[in-house]
């Protein structure tokens, strides 16, 4: 998984009161078990029943230089109406964690629109190339309304992608996963598929399952199936075209 | 053991369990007095990664009415390989295939480390996991197409050999076949009409009279991935199920003005539970209900379909003026307990911006352990991402669901079983440890837990029987064994076994060491169940004057403001959802609920916690609480003027901008695994959403002793509200007045 996979998007304000933010699969799967930077699980014991005041916050020694709050931050910024100008000696530690801060909220900027393009611009004909690989050997045991029911997400996927509505993140990540689908590495295949599920359901729902089910046919194929010199020929052609 | 802590939290880590009590008093009459019982908070599956399961059978102690597990608290004879059943005194013979054993050669379930031990058995053939969805077309079209595609993303995240299933509901009920081929055929139901389980079974074709066992019940299904052409293996079905999916509709009939959507969630789930119930009885299913608004149709509805008449308020409730509720809870319930009788759950997933009924069918989910998610829109984060936790992994890549769960509780003599709050059922099992003081789910040591997490925490209710004055039992400890059964997800079944043990202690000599004993927060919790408990099916006000008599301070000062027991200020719907969660949830995270977490951010120095009380707020902090359903950030008057100004935009004002993501990131870390995700609150001072804060800490300022307080430290929260300290004084002197 890419860092690039690994983000956050704000929720939907519109319809979601105080809707919390989004994480992509990518980073609730990392979060599952692993444990807590710095659980938030203390609490103050209360005051005596004697009635003392509760204690007020902040009551220790200051450790680094003492602050003064300003009354009126619109006025002419001056050394009595700002936050404290950082000492040359490192910043009072948040959290724990080392003087390096925490890194910034990952937030999506929705740059990557589906006409962007970069220096390394996927091809969706090595990709398409790659699926019909696989497809090719399953038909030889898998049943013919199976295949042509992935066939014809196939071409879905590669009309949207030639039209320019899929993203530049769906395209990389298809990408991947044909590379992880031609070393055989099933579960890693499989695995982008749910991310790209999960993080882009609007532009892959309606084809990605054929994919899905072509990881799921091949795997089980007998390896033999994968290396027919139909199947090689079909790695050879630059032609996308699938026929039916 | 250094201190009772360390003792508690070794316990907890290891065996899933907090006691109230960690030193038992010897007799009942003593246990009496000491106000909150001898009980606990008991995790069945709690994670525990460093445990290896082991792939042999559990042995049994013969005795017919005992069967407790062979444990690290029985006396064992190596030489004539024998061993005492410590709970009945019993004496058992090995089975041979331990014939090897001797005490340097222990198997695991002797050696005390092993003191929650898991089995893996082979009972038959592996049953396969089943997802029935049923879905509410009366939508909103952008709530219908996140819905939508909220279902078909779930099909990748659904274990790969679960069977799978689809009714939509409307103003009719649509059951969906699934097939491989040709057009997609369904059989659908009047909305109204209410049938039997066997005529459900009988139009629905399940039913075939030739196939029929000697009793003329329909014959269990020889194979039933073939038979059943309703719920079919999702590795199978999945292309044809995603594009029903994506041609599902908004129900067609048109609703006319100043009206609602007749929906008939009543017929729909009772088809949903018919089914299940004559195909796959006793097999590990979940019903997945996605609903957007309430019931106005048939049995069970919660409201009828003129919008003039507003669903049922609190108000509407205590005048006794809510037409519907009783009746709709009546139904429910029964179906509720269909569903449990067979192991099935069902989950309610309720997205809308009224009430939908929850008050009316929680029982569903809280008898079978099913979910209940509660948002304002299906096209919200907090749904999507809510829905999709249901199917996380643990670190082993496993499903962290479990099914069709049971757990039998054996304890030694001096101890009886009352009863048990939590997310189960009664299996109404007879024997000899069952008190005839009955507080939960009592009158058992048996009950069922359709479905199980990692999280899911039963309260457990004990008494003592040993007669005042009776001499301690011999050996001094007593002993309580908790068996779990269940079907984890990679089909296995499994028996996890937890035995655990106290000293009893004589509570006129000793009676210090007990005190001493006394785990706060596990009693805090337990006393809250039991509230919670009665609550739903008592009047409040006398719920809340039972809880002052107990004399628990802190806690239940703030349980007693909680949403939990205080209905002002949230609807009935709200309250069943807040009840279900807290019903269920581990010991750390009912705390939360009960008494928030707040964590003061400054350039003072690292995050501290700090008081739920208004003097903890100050201009010059960032403020993080955590209540479980909700993480506020609350940026105090200086730091919000400083932010609208934006100084974390300047390089030389750096610092600051860390200051601002220090809390985001802690928050960022809860949300990432809450589940059920909660609603996230940036908010300022004097901002609207600055309520969420003031409404949950004590006003120890309030308009009437702001001027007697020296200087001004805190912020004044304008409030009637009764402080901790009135509170507490108030307690101290019931206390005083009630032991004289």
């Amino acid at each position: 998984m890419e860092a690039k996979d690994l983000y956050i998007k704000p929720g939907n304000q519109e319809r979601g009161w105080n809707d919390p933010p989004q994480f992509s699969y990518g980073l609730q799967t990392a979060a599952q078990g692993a444990p807590k930077r710095t659980p938030l699980n203390k609490r103050v014991p209360p005051p005596q029943l004697t009635g003392s005041p509760c204690p007020v916050p902040g009551d220790f020694p200051s450790a680094t230089a003492p602050m003064t709050p300003p009354t009126n931050p619109l006025a002419p910024p001056c050394s009595m109406n700002t936050p404290p100008r950082p000492c040359p000696v490192a910043a009072p530690p948040l959290g724990g964690v080392m003087a390096t801060p925490p890194p910034p909220f990952p937030v999506v900027e929705h740059t990557d629109s589906a006409s962007s393009q970069s220096e390394n611009e996927p091809d969706v004909d090595d990709v398409v190339t790659l699926l019909n690989w696989a497809l090719t050997a399953c038909r030889h045991t898998v049943k013919k309304q199976v295949c042509n029911d992935v066939a014809k997400r196939l071409k879905l996927f590669e009309d949207m992608w030639k039209s320019g509505k899929l993203s530049l993140p769906v395209r990389r990540r298809m990408i991947g996963l044909v590379q992880e689908l031609k070393s055989c590495n099933w579960d890693a295949a499989d695995e982008i598929h749910r991310a790209l599920i999960v993080d882009h359901v609007n532009e892959v729902g309606q084809w990605m399952v054929g994919v899905k089910r072509l990881i799921a046919e091949t795997r089980n194929l007998n390896p033999d199936l994968l290396h027919t010199q139909e199947v090689d020929q079909s790695l050879d052609t630059s032609s996308a075209g699938n026929s039916d | 053991m250094a201190t009772y802590q360390e003792f508690i939290q070794q316990n907890e880590d290891r065996d899933g369990v907090r006691f109230s009590w960690n030193l038992w008093p010897s007799s009942r009459l003593e246990a009496t007095r000491l106000v909150v019982p001898v009980s606990c908070l008991f995790t069945p599956l709690k994670e525990r990664p460093d445990l290896p399961p082991v792939q042999y059978e559990p042995v049994l102690c013969s005795r017919a009415n005992c069967k407790a597990v062979l444990n690290p608290l029985c006396q064992v004879d190596y030489r004539a390989k024998i061993w005492a059943c410590n709970f009945c005194f019993q004496r058992n013979p090995f089975p041979p295939s331990y014939a090897g054993i001797s005490d340097v050669n222990q198997p695991a379930e002797l050696m005390p480390q092993f003191s929650t031990i898991e089995y893996i058995v082979q009972r038959g053939p592996p049953n396969p996991l089943i997802f029935l969805y049923v879905v509410d077309t009366c939508l909103e079209e952008e709530d219908l197409q996140a819905l939508k595609e909220s279902l078909q993303m779930s099909l990748s995240l659904l274990p790969p050999n679960a069977l799978v299933g689809l009714i939509t509901f409307g103003r009719m009920v649509q059951v969906h076949e699934l097939s491989c081929e040709g057009i997609a055929k369904s059989y659908v139901f009047r909305g109204t009409k209410e049938l039997s389980s066997k005529q459900i079974q009988e139009m629905l074709g399940l039913t075939n009279p030739s196939a029929s066992g000697p009793q003329g019940r329909p014959a269990a299904p020889q194979d039933p991935a073939v038979t059943c052409r309703f719920l079919q293996p999702v590795h199978k079905v999945d292309m044809n199920l995603t594009d029903l999916l994506g041609e599902l509709q908004r129900d067609p009939w048109p609703v006319p003005q100043g009206k609602r959507p007749l929906r008939s969630t009543g017929i729909a789930l009772s088809i949903a539970v018919g089914l299940l119930e004559g195909t796959f009885p006793n097999t590990g299913a979940r019903v997945m209900m996605f609903m957007g608004g309430p019931p106005t149709q048939g049995p069970g509805m919660v409201v009828g379909d003129e919008l003039k008449t507003p669903i049922r308020s609190w108000h509407d409730i205590t005048k006794d003026n809510a037409r519907h509720l009783k009746k709709a809870t009546k139904y429910y319930d029964a179906l509720a307990n269909r569903a449990a009788v067979n192991g099935h759950s069902i989950d309610i997933y309720a997205c809308a911006l009224d009430q939908t009924g929850l008050l009316e069918m929680k029982c569903l989910s809280n008898l079978t352990g099913g979910h209940i998610a509660m948002g304002d829109s299906f096209n919200t984060s907090l749904f999507k991402q809510t829905f999709q936790r249901v199917f996380s992994k643990d670190h082993n890549g496993e499903f962290r669901m479990a099914f069709g769960g049971t757990l039998e509780v054996s304890t030694s003599r001096e101890l009886k079983v009352s009863g048990a709050i939590g997310p189960c059922v009664s299996l109404k099992a007879k024997g000899p440890c069952i008190s005839e003081n009955e507080v939960g789910v009592g009158g058992t040591t048996q009950w069922k837990i359709c479905s199980l997490s990692p999280s899911t925490t039963l309260a457990l209710y004990f008494e003592v029987v040993n007669q005042h004055n009776a001499p301690i039992p011999q050996g001094g400890r007593g002993a309580v064994q908790f068996v779990t059964q269940y079907q984890h997800s990679n089909t296995q079944r499994r028996i996890r076994v937890t035995t655990v043990a106290r000293n009893w202690a004589d509570a006129q000599s000793q009676i210090q060491h007990i005190e001493s004993s006394f785990d706060q927060e596990a009693s805090a919790v337990i006393m809250a169940r039991l509230g919670v408990f009665r609550a739903e099916s008592e009047e409040g006000p006398d719920v809340l004057r039972w809880l002052d008599r107990q004399l628990i301070r802190l806690f239940m000062f703030h349980l007693r403001r909680s949403p939990f027991l205080q209905v002002f200020n949230n609807s009935p719907d709200e309250c069943s959802y807040y009840r279900h969660h807290f019903v269920r949830q581990d010991l750390t995270q009912s705390l939360i609920m009960i008494q928030p977490i707040l964590y003061s951010y400054s350039f003072h120095g690292p995050p501290e916690p700090v008081l739920l009380d208004s003097g903890s707020i100050l201009p010059d902090r960032i403020l993080l609480m955590d209540t479980f359903f909700q993480l506020v950030i609350y940026h105090g008057e200086t730091i919000a003027q400083w932010r609208k100004a934006g100084y974390q935009e300047q390089p030389e004002y750096e610092n600051f901008k860390h200051l601002l993501v220090a809390p985001v990131d802690d928050a960022q870390e809860i949300l990432q695994t809450r589940f059920p995700m909660p609603r996230y609150i940036d908010t300022e001072h004097g901002g609207s959403q600055a309520r969420f804060l003031l409404s949950k800490v004590n006003p120890s300022q309030t308009h009437n002793n702001l001027y007697s307080w020296g200087q001004e430290t805190g912020a004044p929260i304008l409030t009637d509200d009764v402080s901790l300290q009135v509170f507490m004084d108030h307690l101290k002197k019931l206390a005083v007045s009630s032991a004289a």
